[in-house]
């Protein structure tokens, strides 16, 4: 007897050899998401990943608090990159509602994000290491967090959240000797990266793992419309603080880190060197600062934006961020679109995981810098 | 071989780190100092104080009841509530004043910013856990009490590396 199915459903022909399963949805790493396996021995036959376990509405939620009530909110779905993810959405709101930003906040809202970038980029890498059970590699950038956190905290008086980005600006002035501090604490953050190179990046054991495992082509890497680190890492030029240059970013001296190999190695060491040019754009952006000026543009209260939409991105740890917010004559938002790194390179995962071993399936999966709170929203 | 040479220099840069200080915070014997006294904000300019948001002071004496501070967290995380107080304040015809519920409260700081009068700041008291959800709630009374703190711990950087104290 045949049943009729749904349109869209079909039956799965099941195969002795292969075996289905389930990575997640409980947490695989960094936040619930499921990874659908199926193997074949010890060879990924396919895989199907699953998001959407973390829907937080954000965008909905958006659309009921005026301007400055969505701020604490939207950092929300990364924690640990909160000035990026707030980054285009005050850059939006303040092209919607003519806002001129002061110089100086310009140059403090770039080394935020520099320092807040790092603080991603840390977390990313001291995970990574306990994927590959490397647990060296989880204590010391783990350990080493503790110095931007320490600045940032100094700087927006919260360790995570910071919430000090705002339309207009940011919400205070750099306290005394700032400077001086976060200058010796960024050096010698800087000696300590070297430090990473013989413990993990030139440590054969890592390089036998990744080095020419879940190889993304140049090609490949565009037409997925792949984002960030992984875009980088096969051999694209593309970073949005380059190419579409936001705030000060063009008078800031530093490199884009391109690699050509596209696997799993690149992708875990194009991060890595670009903390190297953070450290450079925070020093930079220190020399290049004006001493004294006001740092946020005062608002009326409840600022309503007129009939207009705009688009503004940046580039985050994950890749581009973009908000598309669109007004009505009202103090609060239309609509707030967030278009995030973090799902746009979940797409790979299926052609990168194929005929890989299962082991390596962990450097793959984290190696496409995919933060599911941030991907679901 | 370069491969063995790899692991051993690689083993060699972590036994290294055995003469290097330890890093790690000994909370709570040592607490991290913060820089002020908290964040603060000046409704003359529109830009606040740096200074870490833990928990808010309330100052009755400047407080109006106006609940622009209430309004503010209404969209955030609705921890404000306006409470009756027994006090006679001529600039406080109602006698309201906000209590907050650390159950709710992001510290964001955003009421913060809202309060026109230099009524509301934040603190840096931060240790605010307690066996009842009752007991999370804040009264005026209780957030006007200046907490008592000692915070002395800095991160220090010397050729051994970085260390607390
Ligand atoms: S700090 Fe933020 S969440 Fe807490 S009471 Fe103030 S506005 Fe509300
Ligand atoms: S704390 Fe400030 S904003 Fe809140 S009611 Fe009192 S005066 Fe108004």
């Amino acid at each position: 007897m045949t049943t009729q199915l749904p349109p869209g459903m079909n039956i799965e022909t099941v195969d002795d050899k292969i075996m289905t399963l389930n990575v997640g949805p409980q947490h695989p790493g960094s936040g619930h998401m499921r990874l659908i396996i199926k193997v074949d021995g010890d060879y990924i036959v396919s895989c199907d990943p699953d998001p959407g376990y973390v829907h937080r509405g954000e965008e909905k939620m958006a659309e009921y608090r005026n301007y400055i009530q969505n701020i604490p909110h939207l950092e929300r779905p990364v924690i640990h990159d909160s000035s990026n993810i707030l980054y285009p959405y005050c850059l939006g709101v303040e092209e919607l509602l003519g806002i001129e930003v002061p110089e100086r906040a310009k140059y403090i809202r770039v080394i935020a994000a520099e320092l807040n970038r790092c603080i991603y980029i840390l977390y990313w890498l001291a995970i990574y290491g306990i994927f590959l059970g490397h647990s060296t590699m989880f204590m010391w950038p783990a350990g080493d967090r503790e110095l931007f956190i320490d600045l940032l905290e100094a700087m927006s008086g919260a360790r995570v959240t910071h919430a000090y980005l705002v339309p207009g600006g940011v919400r205070n002035d750099l306290p005394s000797n700032f400077e001086e501090r976060c200058l010796r604490q960024v050096e010698y953050f800087e000696k300590r990266l070297k430090e990473y190179e013989a413990v993990f990046y030139q440590n054969p054991l890592l390089k036998a793992r990744t080095e020419g495992s879940g190889i993304l082509s140049r090609t490949d890497a565009i037409r997925l419309g792949t984002t960030g680190s992984v875009l980088r890492a096969s051999g694209v030029d593309f970073d949005v603080r380059k190419k579409e240059p936001y705030d000060v970013y063009e008078n800031l001296d530093f490199q884009t880190i391109v690699m050509k190999e596209g696997d799993s190695y690149a992708r875990s060491r194009v991060p890595y060197l670009e903390m190297f040019e953070s450290c450079r754009i925070i020093k930079d952006a220190l020399r290049k600062m004006p001493k004294s000026g006001s740092v946020r543009t005062k608002l009326k209260p409840n600022p309503k934006g007129g009939n207009d939409e705009v688009y503004r991105r940046i580039e985050s740890g994950r890749g581009a961020i973009g908000y598309y917010i669109v007004s009505n004559n009202r103090p609060e938002p239309y609509r707030v679109k967030i278009s995030v790194g973090s799902f746009r390179n979940l797409i790979c995962m299926p052609y990168l995981l194929k005929g890989e071993k299962l082991g390596n399936m962990p450097a793959v999966y984290w190696g496409l810098n995919y933060w599911p709170v941030e991907a679901d929203r | 071989m370069s491969n063995v040479i790899g692991i051993i220099r690689a083993l060699n840069s972590g036994v290294k780190h055995l003469a290097v200080k330890r890093f790690t915070l000994r909370y709570p014997e040592q607490k991290l100092k913060f820089v002020g006294d908290g964040f603060q904000f000046n409704p003359e300019t529109g830009v606040g104080i740096a200074g870490l948001r833990g928990r808010h002071i309330l100052f009755h004496e400047h407080c109006t009841g106006c609940q622009l501070c209430s309004v503010a967290c209404e969209g955030i995380a609705e921890a404000i509530s306006m409470v009756k107080v027994h006090e006679t304040w001529k600039h406080n015809k109602k006698a309201i004043m906000p209590q907050i519920d650390y159950g709710k409260c992001v510290f964001c700081g955003l009421c913060v910013d809202a309060c026109p009068f230099y009524a509301l700041y934040m603190t840096n008291d931060y240790e605010l856990s307690s066996f009842t959800k009752s007991a999370l709630i804040y009264t005026p009374a209780q957030l006007a009490i200046k907490p008592k703190i000692s915070q002395d711990v800095e991160i220090k950087i010397d050729d051994r590396g970085a260390s607390h104290g």
